[in-house]
């Protein structure tokens, strides 16, 4: 399901926007080895100051999986400024109906650590590409230009969503290339990747009803914390604290990272000795 | 900043904002239509609407320029804002139950517009068609109403002197060379022929240097590269 995040309802939606920065910084910091900057484990760049519009995927539990970034190309964008290399020094498209998505990611790991399969992965951005596409469509915008790498690119073809052009140049940028790639937003496309994925209905979630289960969610992992603290509390073995820290792994899942870091320091030495 | 007047209007000699306006309500079939716009390079604020006078004035008379959600809040969305979006902010019961008093409906939407240097201008539209025909007529006109807005903003922000200088249009090879083919007689589709690219780059290229020579309509956007020399007279 597909949350829109604008400066109009960020404030509901706080703990989700933070989720997103930190999926950011995984994708693009850890795994793509983007040049990007990365403080307190969260990506966050000078366009996310412009109040841009996020288009967010969740999967069933509520968690973030995935996220692009739109902006209009009438004003400030990272194709006029930041990506201008890709343009060899032309000056950017500008049109009311045409928008620029950057920053788009799958949290790929979490959707197999889910054990979903890679089947669900392609899902997950389907999901994103189609609740992306409607959103600008339904704000009257005829096309998308977006800068992405290559694997994005190859994506993006093998999901019957091949761009239909390109601007500039394809250039190094870090670790990587970027390219700025055009889509349409026709129906026909929308169509065409809702058929490649199975996806049916509305991606669009109810606001309300996401607001309250997430509450429900943090609420509920609140409780875990302190029992998981008791278990690791009554460990006695090495045995017995590896069992522990797996049972947290299995039911906290990505979460883990944070989960273990700031609960092992303290407990460590008393099932050492 | 100088204050908003929202009877202002620029003198550029190219008619009067308010019929700009008018125009825009009788082609779409919309009730009022209202333009606010902040120029932050010269500083300065302008407002026109096509709204009956006693409403103008009640508003600026209890300065609702300062709270009107669809203003203040619209102007950090990036997408098209339904008035319906803005009934949790505070303003809101306030400035449209006042505008109902007067007449005015309050089935509407704004338009952001931003501009390449932090200017922002609020394009806003008001029906007084019931919900579902206004859906229909919402999804039919917001492509061509993105681009009035546009239009309009970027002609406003024009009468500013150094914003003048910089909104000069920078056109793209790209864009120049599309422009040329057009005005030796090509069509869109020879266009796209000629340069090996699809018709729908031929066309989102056209698009682009169309509303940065502030043209509604191609043969426009040709007249002004030509008179700009941005492009050869053929």
């Amino acid at each position: 399901m597909i949350l829109i995040i604008d400066a109009l309802n960020r404030h509901h939606h706080q703990s989700v926007l933070d989720e997103m920065f930190q999926l950011r910084a995984r994708v693009f910091g850890e795994r793509l080895g983007w040049d990007v900057r990365i403080e307190n484990g969260r990506e966050i760049d000078e366009f996310d100051a412009l109040d841009p519009a996020y288009v967010i995927g969740l999967d069933d539990d509520c968690n973030v999986v995935s996220c692009v970034r739109a902006l209009q190309t009438t004003g400030p964008h990272m194709l006029a400024d930041v990506f201008a290399d890709i343009l060899q020094g032309e000056p950017p498209l500008r049109s009311a109906t045409l928008w620029e998505s950057t920053r788009f990611c799958v949290d790929t790991e979490r959707l197999i650590l889910s054990g979903r399969g890679p089947g669900s992965v392609s899902r997950a951005t389907c999901e994103l590409m189609v609740g992306s596409l409607e959103y600008a469509r339904n704000n009257g915008i005829e096309d998308i230009v977006t800068v992405i790498d290559p694997v994005m690119n190859r994506v993006l073809k093998r999901s019957d969503n091949a761009p239909y052009d390109y601007v500039g140049e394809t250039v190094q940028m870090g670790k990587t290339k970027a390219m700025a790639a055009l889509l349409d937003c026709s129906e026909e496309r929308i169509a065409r990747v809702r058929a490649f994925a199975g996806i049916e209905g509305s991606v669009f979630v109810d606001e309300a009803a996401l607001v309250k289960a997430r509450l429900r969610k943090a609420a509920r992992a609140e409780g875990l914390t302190e029992y998981f603290i008791d278990q690791l509390d009554m460990a006695s073995s090495p045995e017995e604290l590896a069992a522990a820290l797996a049972l947290i792994d299995a039911v906290l899942g990505p979460q883990k990272g944070v989960a273990t870091e700031s609960l092992l320091p303290v407990h460590m030495p008393d099932s050492a000795g | 900043m100088k204050p908003l007047d929202l009877g202002e209007e620029p003198d550029d000699g190219s008619g009067p904002l308010a019929d700009v306006l008018n125009r825009i309500c009788a082609r779409f079939g919309l009730d009022y239509a209202a333009y606010a716009g902040v120029n932050t390079v010269d500083d300065s604020m302008h407002g026109v609407v096509n709204y009956p006078d006693d409403w103008k004035a009640h508003y600026v008379e209890h300065g609702y320029q300062l709270i009107d959600p669809t203003l203040l809040a619209a102007s950090r969305s990036v997408g098209v804002v339904d008035w319906n979006r803005l009934r949790d902010f505070d303003s809101f019961q306030k400035v449209f139950r006042d505008a109902a008093e007067f007449g005015i409906p309050t089935t509407g939407l704004t338009i952001p517009v931003r501009g390449p240097f932090g200017d922002k201008g609020m394009f806003s539209v008001v029906s007084s068609r019931p919900d579902e025909e206004w859906y229909r007529l919402r999804s039919e006109i917001l492509v061509a109403i993105q681009t009035e807005a546009t239009l309009l903003h970027d002609r406003v922000m024009r009468e500013g002197r150094s914003m003048k200088i910089m909104l000069q249009p920078t056109l793209s090879v790209r864009e120049c060379e599309i422009l040329q083919w057009i005005a030796a007689g090509k069509s869109q589709f020879d266009v796209g022929v000629i340069l090996s690219i699809s018709t729908r780059t031929v066309e989102v290229h056209l698009r682009s240097a169309r509303e940065k020579l502030g043209a509604l309509t191609t043969p426009q956007a040709v007249a002004r590269a030509i008179g700009m020399r941005l492009i050869y007279p053929i």
